[in-house]
């Protein structure tokens, strides 16, 4: 064959793949363009607009709603309580969820679609629902404050309802399943003779798991981090329930904004949230995988 | 490299004995091979000696030290998997080096002792390579290297070659035999194909449901096999069921009458086993030898060297002769008429028929 002949097959090949490669994309493509992309584009638009009392959104090309979020300490401190309280969850769901998901991953009896069908009850039930939940259990006369009063254990109740430590626990609680799942998922697809070669080479349980399980499931870590990362910064209905009317985060900060009329401002926080997120996920990504670059 | 001492070591689930009283003494330097079908305890076994399984009971000393209840991590054993189970994120170097690191050797001595390693594996040249762009072959060679670099007391290997093709197994078989040769290593290898454990192993152990069926050479496996399991997992055999009538001759099933070697001890169901390549096959009945029985050619095999001509003597058996393919040598088609006739000494007869056929 000639090189033409064999240069325009080639070419052929190319251009069935890219028309079945548009198939398979392109569906989920248009969904995302069209539910995300379009109207992020929108409220970007709006948060360069004014806000007139009265007059509500005024069109304008300004940054003065960036300017206000960045100059007023009120609204700063709403976005580092954010932030500490997203990255709290985060850590803490790793540590959970890690020891949680090998066990599940390495378990080898037929109840193991049972096991796994428990970690992800809670999520049958809604974040509100939930969150009402752990209301009865840490309020004033709550079932925690109760039964450690009558064990003698403490006199005056904790004041857990309505703290930072209320939110991250309720949101520990509503991450640590899909933290769980994602862990396990790619442990499951760690060779378990890996491990036994480690341990027969003279690692203990310790370096094996550094030296050799943590850099094989980094995939699962970092997936797993990512989606309670941002499942923590966006969280709405369990600060709002738990964290009572002080306590505030950006996402409840972004709605309050909505049902205030201020468009334009509520559109520019909710823009910092999305690009927060964004920025200190690929950050942390590439921290970890310039570590374990093989 | 030190001897390995197994006294009596079990391991039992609930009633069910994966291994039951293997006491066995694998010499320094030498090359033992567990040979046996799947689930017959051998690779319990070799995970107990590694550490991975803890015996019921009994106890497993390495040189002078007992190390029973040891975690596989203080045991200096080097252990080759069935899947090599490289680390798939480090390379060939780094994989080398992983049991160097672990026992603190300084990095300066660490460099060359992995470059030697892997320059006994023939690999030098692949040191930066990531296991999945290596060979089968090679990445066999890699976990040789990684199991030998911190010298071991013992090289454990658990079915290390049945995930290579045909010919390469053939290769790595005589290079694994010479590298333990070379260096002095204790070995254990763990097997189900005989072949290669006849060519490899100093010394056999053939096990079946968890025990130890017998202990020896090759010659002494295939010439004396202890119990009718052996005779026939060791090399290949024609079984005939039927008892011994007491004066030294053997009553088949099918009728026949054999001459063999006196086993008075035997009462009862009886199995004659008789290797094909002891059988004579001719035209007219044998004189020089006792046993001689006509029949007619059912089926005839050729191997190349060999041929395996199966002659069926009467309704319920069939004895299966393997002759050379040679010049001169009486050569039968099917259909045939023909004698087969061999020595007393050939057969050896054991108690009961098992799932005797034939």
């Amino acid at each position: 064959m000639t090189q033409a002949a064999t240069a325009a097959r080639i070419d052929d090949e190319g251009g069935g793949s890219r028309l079945s490669a548009a198939t398979l994309i392109g569906p989920a493509t248009i969904v995302v363009a069209a539910g995300i992309i379009i109207p992020m584009a929108i409220l970007f638009r709006y948060s360069l607009n004014q806000f007139k009392p009265g007059l509500m959104m005024v069109e304008a090309l300004t940054l003065e709603n960036y300017i206000k979020f960045f100059s007023d300490p009120y609204y700063l401190t709403i976005f580092s309580t954010t932030i500490r309280v997203a990255l709290t969850c985060t850590i803490i769901c790793l540590i959970l969820g890690f020891p949680l998901a090998y066990k599940l991953a390495r378990t080898e009896t037929r109840f193991k679609n049972l096991l796994i069908m428990l970690v992800v009850l809670p999520l049958f039930v809604g974040n509100a629902v939930r969150a009402a939940g752990w209301m009865t259990v840490f309020g004033n006369k709550g079932f925690l404050n109760t039964t450690l009063i009558s064990f003698g254990f403490i006199d005056e109740p904790l004041e857990i309802m309505f703290t930072e430590t209320a939110v991250i626990v309720g949101i520990i609680a509503v991450n640590l399943p899909f933290m769980v799942l994602t862990l396990q998922s790619v442990i499951e697809g760690v060779d378990r003779a890996v491990e036994e070669a480690a341990f027969s080479l003279g690692a203990g349980p310790w370096s094996m798991f550094w030296r050799v399980l943590w850099p094989l499931a980094l995939p699962g870590i970092i997936a797993g981090t990512i989606l309670t990362f941002i499942l923590g910064m966006n969280a709405y209905a369990t600060p709002v329930l738990l964290g009572g009317p002080k306590f505030k985060m950006m996402a409840p900060l972004v709605f309050g904004q909505f049902q205030l009329n201020n468009w334009p401002f509520g559109a520019a926080v909710a823009f910092l949230l999305m690009l927060t997120t964004l920025i200190l996920t690929v950050a942390a990504n590439l921290l970890m995988q310039r570590r374990y670059r093989r | 490299m030190a001897e390995v001492k197994l006294a009596g070591i079990s391991k039992r689930y609930g009633d069910f004995f994966a291994v039951r009283d293997f006491t066995l003494t694998v010499a320094d330097g030498e090359f033992l091979v567990l040979l046996g079908p799947s689930g017959c305890g051998k690779t319990t076994t070799l995970r107990m000696i590694a550490g991975f399984i803890e015996p019921t009971t009994g106890s497993i000393h390495l040189g002078n030290a007992d190390i029973t209840s040891l975690p596989p991590w203080k045991r200096n054993t080097g252990l080759v998997f069935q899947n090599y189970a490289l680390f798939p994120h480090l390379t060939v170097e780094q994989n080398v080096a992983f049991g160097l690191e672990m026992r603190k050797v300084p990095n300066a001595e660490i460099g060359p002792r992995v470059a030697e390693a892997l320059r006994l594996v023939r690999l030098g040249h692949l040191t930066d390579r990531l296991p999945r762009q290596l060979s089968g072959g090679q990445q066999q060679r890699v976990a040789l290297a990684r199991a030998l670099v911190f010298r071991p007391d013992v090289l454990l290997l658990d079915e290390p070659l049945s995930n290579l093709d045909a010919k390469l197994r053939q290769e790595v078989r005589v290079e694994i035999r010479e590298l333990q040769r070379k260096l002095g290593l204790t070995a254990i290898m763990v097997t189900h194909d005989q072949e290669e454990a006849l060519t490899m192993a100093d010394r056999l152990v053939v096990m079946s449901e968890g025990e130890v069926k017998q202990a020896g050479s090759q010659r002494e496996l295939y010439e004396h096999p202890a119990d009718r399991f052996v005779a026939g997992f060791v090399g290949r055999t024609t079984f005939l069921a039927g008892e011994l009538a007491g004066d030294g001759k053997f009553k088949s099933r099918g009728g026949l009458t054999i001459a063999c070697e006196n086993k008075t001890a035997i009462k009862g169901a009886a199995t004659l086993s008789l290797r094909p390549e002891r059988v004579s096959v001719a035209a007219a009945p044998a004189n020089g030898t006792e046993n001689s029985v006509p029949g007619e050619v059912e089926f005839v095999s050729y191997l190349g060297a060999l041929l395996d001509v199966h002659v069926r003597v009467n309704d319920r058996e069939r004895i299966v002769a393997q002759i050379a393919n040679r010049e001169g040598v009486y050569a039968p088609s099917v259909g045939e008429k023909v004698h087969v006739g061999w020595a007393p000494a050939a057969a050896s007869v054991f108690a009961g028929t098992g799932e005797a056929e034939e």
